[in-house]
């Protein structure tokens, strides 16, 4: 197994296009993200009625990179393009991966 | 008297048909919490459904219509957006506890037209056999795309100035001003940037869709056989989601000032009045139908919340959608929903329908 680390944005999914645009800027090779939902500061969101509009909908992005040092770049620009404004939880986590090629650009 | 007793009795029959019926009963059924659920998805594809439908009726009905019977309305509809987002400029944005991008975004929201809402009250005139002009989806992205720039670059100017009074107050205030010089040309930018989410949004899409269908296609077969035939019943699935979705959202609005209870209770009907008042004179120039003057009523005091908000959300990061969101969808959709008889009424008595 590889070192590695993860990061995690939760987010609302207005923003999903920018912040899986900066992730990539930050050189992660990919991501994923699934539908969110949970309570914070700015109450409750449901994953499965999110509200008709969208505006409430959350969203959990997770990326991969080799490095941590890029990994906190990226959250921090993301934090800094975003989070002033829209709700936002972001976190790195170290991993250990199988193959070191995929997260590699 | 006789008339009040009229305007009573009109109402609460209307109240029992299935449009108006369907979203007290979601209502209920929230209030009650309900763990009934309506999948994102199904609704999507409902309102999809009925934007078509709109769309296609209209767009077969602009391949008869002549210019300046459309142009007239069009540009009528458009105005009306511009007037509600800066009659909310006057009015929300000076009351206590609301700040000028919100009370900019909310008024944007209730400039800009409910697809839901104008369902509803086409399925109300078919019921009560009151015609209408058919090309009337047509004039749905006029109001809509006006109020929503107009909002939004009324929010973003005035952020600007707030920018520069705070600059030009210090040492140095005239670099601030040659910067403000540079605007122009990013001011068109964001417009057109607005323009392109407007027109990329689902409900515009779909509209403009349906609305080219129908002029430039022969889809009258489909039309008549598929769409026109499912909207009523998918209308009222509609109609018991936005009772629901009103209840949830009420809860959202116990955090925002009480201006906003207020903004969202009156000003679906002050808007309707401006919509109903340019709907007679186009009625004067054109022969616009009574029905036709109720729908741009209902279009007026009708607010999005389903494409308007994400819009919003994008432009102006700012403002905060709880307000936004929670008075649009929480109270001016079913007062605009609710309000439909009334203009039918109107229309009735002022040229007869």
């Amino acid at each position: 197994m590889y070192q590695a680390t993860k990061i995690v944005i939760i987010t609302e999914r207005t923003i999903l296009d920018g912040v899986t645009k900066l992730i990539e800027q930050g050189g992660a090779t990919g991501y994923t993200h699934v539908e969110a939902g949970g309570k914070g500061s700015r109450g409750v969101r449901s994953a499965i009625r999110p509200g008709i509009s969208g505006v409430m909908a959350n969203v959990k992005i997770e990326a991969i990179v080799r490095d941590k040092a890029k990994a906190e770049a990226i959250i921090t620009s993301v934090s800094e393009a975003y989070f002033q404004n829209y709700s936002g939880i972001a976190y790195v986590e170290p991993v250990e991966i199988l193959r070191p090629n995929k997260f590699e650009v | 008297m006789d008339m009040i007793t009229d305007i009573l009795t009109g109402f609460v029959s209307q109240m029992q048909k299935p449009t108006l019926a369907f979203l007290i009963g979601g209502m209920a059924l929230a209030a009650f919490g309900s763990k009934l659920e309506i999948p994102e998805p199904v609704y999507k594809f409902i309102v999809f459904l009925l934007l078509m439908k709109v769309g296609l009726g209209a767009g077969i009905s602009v391949r008869a219509a002549d210019i300046v019977e459309l142009a007239v309305p069009a540009v009528a509809a458009a105005l009306v957006g511009i007037a509600i987002v800066l009659f909310g400029g006057q009015t929300l944005a000076r009351l206590r506890g609301v700040t000028q991008v919100d009370a900019m975004a909310t008024a944007g929201l209730f400039g800009a037209v409910s697809a839901s809402t104008l369902a509803a009250s086409m399925a109300m005139l078919d019921e009560e056999g009151i015609a209408y002009e058919g090309f009337i989806g047509a004039l749905y992205p006029f109001m809509d795309i006006a109020a929503l720039v107009t909002a939004i670059v009324l929010a973003r100017l005035s952020a600007e100035r707030k920018a520069a009074a705070n600059i030009s107050g210090q040492p140095g205030g005239a670099a601030a001003l040659t910067v403000g010089e540079g605007h122009g040309n990013s001011n068109a930018q964001m417009v057109r940037g607005i323009l392109l989410d407007t027109f990329r949004s689902p409900a515009i899409s779909a509209l403009l869709l349906g609305l080219a269908l129908g002029i430039f296609a022969r889809p009258d077969s489909v039309y008549e056989s598929f769409y026109d035939i499912l909207f009523r019943g998918l209308l009222s699935i509609l109609m018991l989601i936005m009772g629901m979705e009103a209840w949830a959202r009420l809860s959202e609005l116990r955090r925002v000032a009480h201006a906003y209870v207020a903004y969202g209770l009156l000003a679906p009907l002050v808007h309707g009045v401006f919509g109903f008042a340019a709907g007679l004179f186009v009625h004067q120039i054109t022969g616009f139908s009574g029905g036709g003057v109720v729908l741009l009523a209902v279009m007026a005091a009708s607010s999005s919340d389903i494409s308007g908000p994400p819009t919003l959300r994008g432009a102006l990061p700012e403002a905060n959608p709880s307000s936004y969101v929670g008075t649009s969808t929480g109270l001016g959709t079913p007062v605009a929903i609710l309000s439909i008889p009334l203009w039918i009424i109107l229309a009735d008595m002022f040229i007869g329908v």
